[in-house]
């Protein structure tokens, strides 16, 4: 296990002041939030600095962490001594993702549970993204995900353990909603209830399709002559494929919409698709004679409205 | 092991819910309800049932407040304006989408 350096991490002197931890903290919540922030590892940076923080805000695991943290190096290999937080006051933490030295020194089921002797409690909720396709919230889908929780090892130290569960996703979810798995989350203590995990849904990045709540627009190219006659084109949707009737006289930009074919509920949205004309192009001499054709016959300026 | 997940906004969350999710009491989130902190219009915090979108905006609140002891209208401030850059980046997705370089 690698010793952690939270001094270095907020960019503080070991003799920093409590006010000047919090402002190193704020100042670097600043930059690496989550929501704002452009730096390629914000949310791995955010945890970190958490991490740090809650150490370094809370006097007695400040305390606790000097005294073990003696002459040790970021990045050293580390393994903290029995007892070595004897003497000293403080409740058990525990972060989404922690790193193996917080949960080994400070995870919550490593802690003695001072004062909890007598009081049970449900474990913390845990929160985290997960990325699923369009496709998904159609269909539903299954997904292999890995949970990191403290627990004890058989030494009696904490240690980060991971287990991976398998999540059937319902169908009918779209992009920014949670979906809630009972008991997921961290483990009750005095022997209440484990916390739930909480997904937040995000769609892949898909160039096909746009999705506004439970409405999906996609783009269907067409040919020049789909678009001036019209007629029946089979067009695959998320849903499968569907037999549409353009309308004769369409141009790129028109909207057909097909009631009830966006994302599942019980009040489903709509699939908007999105014609595009294509143009066939001039590159042989029967392409080049058709237009020429047209140019002449057609007596056709878009630019006059004509 | 296989674990079936609920859509939180086919089974909303209770107040306690909520706040439990939030890491915070359930009288916090109801000071922030009175306040109109929370953007909703409701007579019984108790009674009523909470959404994604109230999950996600508490949490953020919650954040800000935490992490930079805003004042609750600060906080709240900052979520608003936070929902409108995301307003404004999809809005500006959509139309990149439309644009051609010429």
């Amino acid at each position: 296990m690698e010793f952690q350096d939270y001094y270095k991490t907020l960019g503080v002197d070991k003799t920093a002041s409590a006010e000047e931890i919090k402002k190193a903290y704020r100042k670097l919540a600043r930059k690496y939030h989550p929501d704002v922030s452009k730096e390629a590892d914000a949310e791995k940076m955010m945890k970190a600095v958490n991490e740090a923080n809650e150490v370094l805000s809370d006097p007695e695991k400040r305390a606790a962490y000097d005294q073990v943290g003696q002459g040790y190096k970021s990045g050293q290999d580390f393994r903290a001594p029995p007892n070595w937080d004897g003497g000293f006051e403080f409740s058990g933490g525990n972060f989404n993702d922690s790193s193996d030295f917080f949960a080994n020194l400070f995870g919550q089921a490593g802690k003695r549970s001072r004062g909890r002797e007598q009081y049970q409690g449900r474990g913390e909720d845990k929160h985290a993204k997960i990325v699923i396709d369009l496709i998904d919230a159609y269909q539903g889908t299954t997904r292999n995900i890995t949970l990191r929780a403290p627990e004890l090892d058989a030494t009696g130290h904490t240690v980060n353990k991971e287990r991976t569960i398998s999540v059937q996703i319902p169908k009918g979810v779209k992009t920014g909603q949670h979906i809630r798995l009972n008991g997921q989350g961290s483990p009750g203590f005095g022997g209440g209830t484990a916390g739930d995990l909480f997904l937040e849904v995000q769609f892949r990045e898909d160039a096909r399709f746009r999705v506004e709540e439970r409405d999906v627009y996609q783009t269907v190219p067409v040919t020049p002559w789909e678009a001036a006659l019209g007629g029946g084109i089979e067009v695959n949707t998320p849903s499968g494929a569907v037999q549409v009737k353009v309308p004769t006289n369409s141009q790129t930009g028109r909207k057909l919409r097909l009631k009830g074919r966006g994302i599942p509920s019980t009040t489903p949205g709509d699939l908007y698709l999105l014609l595009e004309v294509v143009l066939p192009p001039a590159d042989s001499e029967a392409a080049r004679k058709i237009y020429e054709t047209m140019a002449h016959e057609l007596a056709f300026n878009p630019r006059t409205g004509a | 092991m296989s674990i079936t997940a609920v859509i939180i906004d086919d089974d909303l969350l209770t107040l306690a819910d909520l706040a439990h999710s939030c890491d915070v009491s359930p009288e916090w989130i109801a000071v922030r309800l009175e306040a109109g902190l929370l953007n909703l219009t409701i007579t019984d915090a108790q009674q009523a049932r909470y959404t994604s979108a109230e999950l996600t905006r508490a949490r953020r609140l919650c954040n800000i407040e935490r992490n930079f002891d805003a004042n609750p209208e600060l906080a709240a401030l900052v979520v608003d304006m936070m929902e409108e850059i995301e307003r404004l980046k999809c809005q500006i997705h959509r139309l990149d989408k439309h644009a051609i370089d010429v």
